[in-house]
C-alpha cells in the first residue's frame, strides 16, 4: 500500500514538474482475440461472418483451467467467444448484466457466445474449479 | 442451500464491476489534492474557525416538531421494521439463488444506502433500527435499570468488531453471495444485540450496533444537525458538525474499518493479489482450498485496516510542545477529520452499486417470492444503468468524491490542529497528518484506476 502510493506519487510530481499536459489513454487497446492463436472453426460454418469482438480459448483438462485471471477487452454489443476444450463438465459463469451461465461439457470444441450491453469489468469463472478464468474489460462503444 | 447460491459473486451481488478509472483522471485528482492542501496549509488561518457551538441557520419550527415527534418516529421505526420483514420472507421463502433479494438489499441497501441517507440528514439508524424497534416492542425499554453499566472503556470498540465482520463477510469470506452465510450473519448480529442490551440496556445498541455507529459517525458530516443550545434543526456548515464527532475508545478503529475495507476491496480485485491467493489457498493448513482462500483475504483485509490505523494514529501523535497525557488524546481528537475522506471514497467506490444494484435489488424486492409479481409494475427492463453506460460521467463523480472529501479532511484537520496542538507547534505538528492524508487519498485514487 506505502510502496504504491509512493509510486502515484512520483508520477504526480515527474508529471506536473515536466508540465506535462497528460492525455495518456489507458494502455488496454489490445483485444484479446489478437493474442489468440488463430482458430479454425472445426463446424467449417459456411456464412461465419469476418471475426468481430473477443475470442477467448480457455482449457480445462486434469483439474486446472488455463488461463485463470487473465485480462482482455472488448467492446459493448460485439460478441465475445469463448472456445472451450475441456476434459470435465462444469459450469462458466460469466458476471455480466445480467449474467451468463454456460454448461461445460467434456469435450473440445465448445463455443459460448455472449454480448455484453453495460460496460464495466466483467469476471468469468468456472465454478466447480472456483476459478476466475479471465476478467473482461468491457468498454462502451 | 442451492447449487447457485454457492457461486461466488463479487461483493456478494455478482454483476459486474465498475470499469477502473483511466490514468489521465487519476492524475488530474492527484494534482488536485496536493495543490489545494498546499493552499489550505499556506494560507493557513491561525485561529479555529469551525465550532459546533455555532448557531446555524434554522428550519422552520415544524420540522423539529415533526422530527421530535413521537407518532413520526413510530411510523418510521414500523415502516423500516416491515421492510425488514418483507426482506426477511423474500430471503426465507424467496428463490435460493442469486435472483434472492437478501444480498442486495444486505450490500447495497443497507450498507451504501445508509451511508447516503445518513450523511444528507442525520443519524437515522437510531430512529428506524429494527433491533432497536423491536427489543422496544418487547419491553425492553420498560425493564428500569439495566442489570448492569455498560463499561466506558469499551467506548466504539464492540462496534468496530462488528464493522470488521460486515466487511469481512463481504470481503474475505470464502462466499459472500451465500444466502446461507448472509442470514448466520444476520442471526449471530440479532444475538449479539438482544443479548448485549439484556445486560446493558439501550445503550449498548449506541456502542455496539455496528449500523448505528456507522450512521452516527458518518451523520457528522450532515448539513443537518441539531442546534444544542435550542433544541432546533438546523442548516449548518458540515465542517462546524464533524468536532462533534463523540470521542471514546476505538472511535478511530470504526474509521479504520471502514477506509481501510474499502481499500481492500480494490486492491483484492487486482490480477496480482488473485493470483497470490489462487497460488497459495492450498497450502493454508486444515481449512481446504476455499478456507485457505479466505485466511488468506481476511489477513489482507486486517493489514489494510491496521495500517489505516497505525498511520492516522502515529501522524496525529507526531508534533511536539504536548505532554504524554495530551499526546495519547490526540488520535481521537482528530478522528473526525476521516469522516469525510471515507464518505468520499465509500462514494467514489459505491455509488454505482447503489444507483445501479440498488434499482435491481427494489425489483427484486418488488417480486420476493419470485413468482412474478411485479409489484407497483417493477420489472427488470426498468433498471436505468445510468452510471456503468456513461463512464466519463462516473469517473468524473469518482474523482470529484475523493477529492472533496480529501479537501474537507484537510481543512478539518487544520482547524482542529489549531485547538490541540499548542502555539508555536501547529505548522510542524500537522504536517504528518497532511503527508498521511495526502497518502490516502493518491493510494485510493491509485486503486480506483486499478493499478
Amino acid at each position: 500500500m506505502r510502496r504504491s502510493t509512493l509510486a502515484v506519487f512520483g508520477v504526480v510530481v515527474a508529471l506536473v514538474g515536466s508540465g506535462c499536459g497528460s492525455t495518456a489513454t489507458p494502455p488496454l487497446e489490445s483485444s484479446a482475440s489478437e493474442n489468440a492463436p488463430p482458430l479454425t472453426s472445426a463446424a467449417g460454418v459456411p456464412s461465419a461472418p469476418p471475426q468481430v469482438g473477443t475470442l477467448l480459448p480457455v482449457s480445462i483438462a486434469g483439474g486446472t483451467v488455463t488461463p485463470t485471471n487473465a485480462e482482455a477487452t472488448a467492446v459493448a454489443g460485439e460478441p465475445i467467444t469463448l472456445e472451450v476444450n475441456s476434459d470435465a463438465s462444469d459450469s462458466i459463469h460469466v458476471h455480466s448484466i445480467p449474467e451468463h451461465v454456460f454448461e461445460v461439457q467434456a469435450r473440445p470444441g465448445q463455443r459460448f457466445e455472449f454480448t455484453v450491453e453495460v460496460p464495466g469489468q466483467v469476471d468469468v469463472e468456472l465454478h466447480d474449479l472456483n476459478r476466475t478464468i479471465v476478467t473482461i474489460t468491457v468498454r462502451p462503444r | 442451500m442451492s447449487e447457485a447460491g454457492e457461486t461466488v459473486l463479487a461483493h456478494g451481488v455478482g454483476g459486474s464491476t465498475d470499469l477502473p478509472i483511466p490514468l489521465n483522471y487519476a492524475l488530474v485528482g492527484g494534482v488536485w489534492a496536493l495543490i489545494l492542501t498546499f493552499a489550505v496549509v499556506a494560507v493557513a488561518w491561525r485561529t479555529p474557525k469551525f465550532d459546533p457551538a455555532k448557531p446555524g441557520r434554522a428550519l422552520p419550527g415544524w420540522v423539529t416538531t415533526a422530527v421530535d415527534s413521537r407518532p413520526v418516529r413510530s411510523i418510521l421505526a414500523a415502516a423500516a421494521l416491515l421492510v425488514t420483514v418483507w426482506v426477511g420472507i423474500a430471503a426465507i421463502w424467496g428463490p435460493q439463488n442469486a435472483d434472492n433479494a437478501l444480498p442486495g438489499s444486505f450490500y447495497v441497501l443497507l450498507w451504501v444506502g445508509l451511508v447516503a441517507v445518513s450523511v444528507l440528514l442525520g443519524p437515522v439508524w437510531r430512529v428506524i433500527s429494527p433491533v432497536r424497534t423491536l427489543w422496544g416492542l418487547l419491553g425492553g425499554k420498560r425493564t428500569g435499570h439495566p442489570p448492569r453499566g455498560y463499561p466506558q472503556r469499551w467506548g466504539y470498540w464492540p462496534a468496530a468488531a462488528g464493522l470488521f465482520a460486515f466487511v469481512w463477510l463481504e470481503l474475505a469470506s470464502p462466499d459472500p453471495g451465500s444466502l446461507g452465510a448472509i442470514k448466520l450473519w444476520i442471526l449471530a448480529y440479532a444475538i449479539a444485540m438482544f443479548a448485549g442490551a439484556a445486560v446493558f440496556g439501550s445503550r449498548w445498541f449506541a456502542r455496539a450496533d455496528p449500523f448505528e455507529v456507522y450512521s452516527m459517525t458518518v451523520s457528522r458530516l450532515a448539513p443537518l444537525r441539531r442546534n444544542t443550545a435550542t433544541g432546533r434543526i438546523v442548516v449548518g456548515n458540515p465542517l462546524d458538525h464533524l468536532p462533534t464527532l463523540p470521542v471514546r475508545p476505538g472511535t478511530v478503529a470504526v474509521m479504520a474499518v471502514l477506509l481501510g475495507s474499502t481499500a481492500f476491496d480494490s486492491f483484492s480485485g487486482f490480477t496480482g493479489f488473485r493470483n497470490f491467493v489462487d497460488r497459495n489457498a492450498a497450502g493454508v493448513p486444515l481449512v481446504g482450498e476455499a478456507g485457505g482462500g479466505s485466511a488468506i483475504r481476511t489477513v489482507g483485509l486486517l493489514v489494510f485496516v491496521a495500517v489505516v490505523g497505525v498511520t492516522f494514529s502515529a501522524a496525529a501523535r507526531a508534533t511536539g510542545g504536548v505532554t504524554r497525557e495530551q499526546r495519547r488524546e490526540l488520535p481521537g481528537r482528530l478522528a473526525h477529520c476521516l469522516i469525510p475522506i471515507v464518505v468520499g471514497y465509500i462514494f467514489a467506490h459505491y455509488l454505482s452499486y447503489l444507483v445501479e444494484r440498488g434499482q435491481e435489488t427494489v425489483v427484486r424486492l418488488a417480486d420476493p417470492l419470485g413468482a412474478g409479481w411485479q409489484l407497483f409494475g417493477l420489472d427488470s427492463g426498468d433498471v436505468v444503468y445510468v452510471l456503468s453506460l456513461n463512464p466519463t460521467l462516473l469517473w468524473t463523480i469518482k474523482v470529484a468524491c475523493v477529492v472533496a472529501g480529501h479537501v474537507v479532511g484537510v481543512l478539518a484537520a487544520h482547524d482542529q490542529a489549531l485547538r490541540v496542538i499548542p502555539v508555536g507547534h501547529q505548522l510542524t505538528g500537522q504536517l504528518a497528518m497532511m503527508l498521511v492524508m495526502v497518502a490516502y487519498t493518491l493510494t485510493g485514487l491509485y486503486l480506483l484506476f486499478g493499478g
